[in-house]
Parts: C-alpha cells; structure tokens; sequence
C-alpha cells in the first residue's frame, strides 16, 4: 500500500482500520458529514416552518358570517393539511424519497438529488412537526387567547403574539428531538444517489472490503453530531426560559 | 332618555340539550353599573361571555349602539375592541411583562404608537396602583395584583363597556378587597359596566341597576335599593335570604 494515515501504514485491527480509512477518505467524510448536517438543517427548518403553517391551518375556526370566500379557502386548506399530514406520517420516509425523487423526474422537471433529498425532509418533518405544533398550540390555556380575542385581537394575531412564542418553547424539546431524528434519517437518502455521510460509508467500505470499520466511522461521526446538537439545545432552552426575578420600577412607587 | 350601547334580544344558548339561557332581553345604557347576581349555574357567567361573542348563541340577537353584530370575524373584532371584559382567571398574556400586557392590544387592534400606549398604559397601570410592577410577568405577582393588571390592560383599549365576570371569586378573602376597591373607583369614572358577581355588598352599594338571574332567565331587574330590599320575585328573596344568613 505504502500509502501512511495518522502513522498507520499496515492497519491489522479493525481500529487501526477506522483510524485509516478516516486519514485515506478524509474529504470523502467530510463532505458526506458537510452534506448531511446541510440537508438535515435546511430540510429541518424549511420542514418547521410548514408544519407551524399546516399547525396554523389546522387551528383556523370558520364563523358562520364570515365571507364565503373566506370559508371556502379555509376549508380546502383544511382538507388539504390534513391530507398532507395523514400520507406522510403514514409512509416511510426512505419510499416518500424514491416517489418523490423519480416522480418528480418522470414529470420531466430535473432535480438534483440534495434538492430532492432537502424537498423529502422538509415534507416528511413538515407532517410530524404540524402535529406537534398542535400539541403545543393546546398546551397554552384557552383563557390567554379568549384574553386578547375579548379585546378585539384577531384570532391570526393571537396565535402570532400570544400563542405561537409560548407554544415554540413549550415544543423545543420535540424540535430538537426532529431534527436530530433527520440528522439519522439523511441516511435512507443514498438510495436517491445523495452524496452524505452513508453513502460515503458504502463506498469506502466497498474499496477495502471493510464495511465494518467503515460504517463504525460515520457512527462516530452521526454520535458526535447529534451529541453536540442535543447540549446547544439543552443550553437554547435553558436561555428561553428567562429570568426568575424582576426589577421594581421605583419611579414609580409614590403612587402605591 | 340615552341611547342603548348594547341591547340584548330574545338571546338564548343552551349546550347540547341543556337551556342555559333562555330569552333574555337586556338594554345597557351609558354610564350605567349593572351587577348581575344568582345562584351558581344559573347563566350569568353564559350571558357575560355571549356578550362578548366568546360563546355563540343558539338564537337572539346582539345590538351594539343599533348595528346587529353579526358572526363574522371582523365584525366581532371590532365591537370586541370596544367592549372589554375582565376573568375570573385574570387571563394575562404570561410570556409578557405587565407592560407589555398592557400595551399588546392597544398597539395590534387599535394601532396607535408606541410612546402613546406607553403613557396609556403607565396612567392605567398607575389607576391601579400597579405602576411599579411594569417589569414582571404574571406569574410572579398575586392573584390580586394580576387582577388589577388585567382591568389596567382592559381599560387601554377605552372601552365603551367593560364587562366583568366574577373578577373576585379566584381571590383570596383578603385581594378580594384591593379588586373591589379599583372597581369601585372605576363606578366613580362614569364607566359603563356590567359585572358578575356574589359580591352582595358590592353589588347593592356600587350598581345603578341589579339583576337576579334564575335558571337561565333575568329573573328580576331593578335598582339595588329595590332588589335587595324588597325583592319581588319569591325566588329572588329566597337567593338573598340564603346569602344574608351565610
């Protein structure tokens, strides 16, 4: 071989093995981690934002003298949302990313596979997300929101000011729990030829015919990302909570 | 004679089979206190709430200064501005500060600028005598104290009535009197109210008219001397003869 990785020339174990297989493909797992956390955190919050849209939808309530366009719009989002919701929480991700991949190309629009696999991502949470949302919009006593509405705040500005800022910090947990899930589940995308972390432990492995020291590599790898992700939230979430005690506006006080 | 604000007709609701409130017919004129008293159960809290649209009648009608407010969001978004309402729960805005409690509506609904909303909710706050507390959430003051933000923050919105539905009756005895106190200075503003409540002495001493609600019906209307005093109908002297022996 002759070739020398962190001063393993010879490798005899399989951590010897690990150690050169990461010095030969360096780059290879590189851009294959660089891939993975670009789609996990571009599918992620892409899939976020929908599932705090269809959330959204799900929660509209139609009033009887309201304009009928009004109405009808609602309800068709409504039928659509929850249509959205049901097929993708009920099929594998791994099947959503072939349909959607080779659909999308037998209509004859080219799609590269990172657009594809960051489109599958994005669907896939959107639907998981849109139900916690839910969960989180519930979570928020109905007294705050008949508060502002006996005031005249309209229920879309009620849900902006006063719902939503509560619910999201009620749903970090389930938010960092999603986006550490897709992390793992960027892996099924290297069956639409999406160049990250997997596909790049298939095909190293395949050079040497060492496909379990390979594979221990990108679990190393998934491991240290997630771990890291998991504590910036932990620290994210303790941050949102604020302060415990509050400062007497003493300017104030003559008028107690 | 004034005009009506608010003029309730034939309203009723009832939930599922059960009637809560059964044709009601109510006027509420400018600068009049109305305190509305009965037994639990009997709809006042319904009727507060229909007022206010946050419940829907099954049938009736709701006029505000002759307009029907008709079930359409807008609609109800914009007489809501101008009828207020303050919870037995309080109902603060928890992940905001007092002040922001006080200035959310008056700048989303009402539009106006900042540094006005400000003042607005300083001099409210300060009517209140919660002034000091501008920078703390809900969750650290008492139930008293939440209670007399909330009226600050409904005040912002000047609004042309201010309903209160049983704003003591989640206190402790002794807040139960700070609460009072701020209404009773509010009753001294010429502000319109209409106010639930089992506070009997409140009721007698403060309202320019008192209504005893029975099983879903307005059961008696009159002035305070005349309800509490000589009370017409049977049911409502045996409420009242309940609530002075205990």
């Amino acid at each position: 071989m002759g070739d020398s990785y962190f001063g393993i020339t010879d490798p005899g174990n399989s951590l010897e093995w690990m150690v050169f297989l990461t010095g030969k493909y360096f780059g290879m797992f590189l851009e294959g981690t660089i891939l993975t956390l670009y789609i996990a955190v571009a599918g992620t919050l892409l899939g976020f934002v929908l599932g705090y849209l269809v959330g959204i939808i799900q929660d509209i309530r139609i009033n009887q003298g309201d304009f009928f366009i009004k109405k009808i719009v609602v309800r068709i989002l409504k039928i659509i949302a929850s249509v959205y919701v049901e097929i993708f929480r009920d099929t594998p991700m791994i099947v959503q990313a072939m349909i959607i991949y080779y659909g999308i190309r037998q209509l004859g629009v080219s799609m590269t596979p990172v657009v594809a696999g960051i489109l599958v991502t994005m669907l896939n949470t959107g639907a998981y997300m849109a139900e916690t949302v839910r969960g989180g919009i519930g979570s928020i006593d109905m007294g705050q929101r008949e508060g502002a509405w006996a005031m005249g705040m309209s229920p879309l500005k009620t849900m902006l000011y006063i719902v939503l800022p509560q619910a999201f910090r009620n749903i970090i947990p389930e938010m960092t729990n999603t986006f550490l899930t897709n992390l793992k589940m960027t892996s099924v995308l290297n069956v639409i030829a999406v160049q990250e972390l997997f596909m790049a432990a298939k095909t190293v492995g395949g050079n040497y015919y060492k496909y379990f020291e390979s594979y221990m590599v990108i679990a190393v790898v998934y491991f240290v990302l997630c771990f890291v992700f998991n504590k910036l939230f932990g620290i994210l979430e303790k941050k949102l909570k604020g302060k415990n005690d509050y400062v007497l506006a003493v300017e104030y006080m003559d008028n107690q | 004679m004034d005009e009506a604000i608010i003029s309730v007709c034939n309203l009723s609701k009832s939930f599922g089979k059960h009637e809560v409130l059964r044709k009601i017919d109510i006027e509420v004129k400018k600068g009049e206190i109305i305190c509305i008293v009965g037994s639990s159960g009997s709809g006042k809290s319904t009727f507060l709430r229909c007022i206010n649209r946050l419940e829907h009648q099954t049938s009736g009608k709701i006029y505000y200064h002759n307009r029907e407010v008709r079930d359409a969001q807008r609609e109800i978004n914009e007489y809501r501005a101008k009828v207020g309402m303050v919870f037995q729960s309080f109902n603060l805005f928890n992940n905001m500060t007092v002040l922001q409690n006080c200035m959310i509506c008056t700048r989303k609904v009402l539009h106006i600028s900042k540094a006005e909303a400000f003042d607005r909710a300083i001099s409210h706050l300060k009517e209140v005598g919660m002034a000091p507390y501008i920078n703390a959430k809900p969750a650290q003051l008492s139930g008293g104290q939440k209670q007399r933000v909330a009226i600050a923050r409904a005040l912002c919105m000047n609004p042309e009535v201010l309903l209160f539905d049983e704003p003591t009756s989640a206190l402790d005895p002794e807040m139960v009197g700070e609460v009072l106190n701020v209404m009773k200075h509010l009753a001294t503003t010429g502000l319109t109210m209409l106010i639930v409540t089992h506070e009997m002495a409140f009721a007698r001493d403060v309202s320019t008219r008192t209504i005893f609600m029975d099983r879903g019906y307005v059961a008696e209307d009159a002035p305070p001397s005349e309800l509490f005093s000589n009370p017409k109908n049977p049911r409502t002297r045996e409420f009242l003869s309940r609530y002075l022996e205990g």
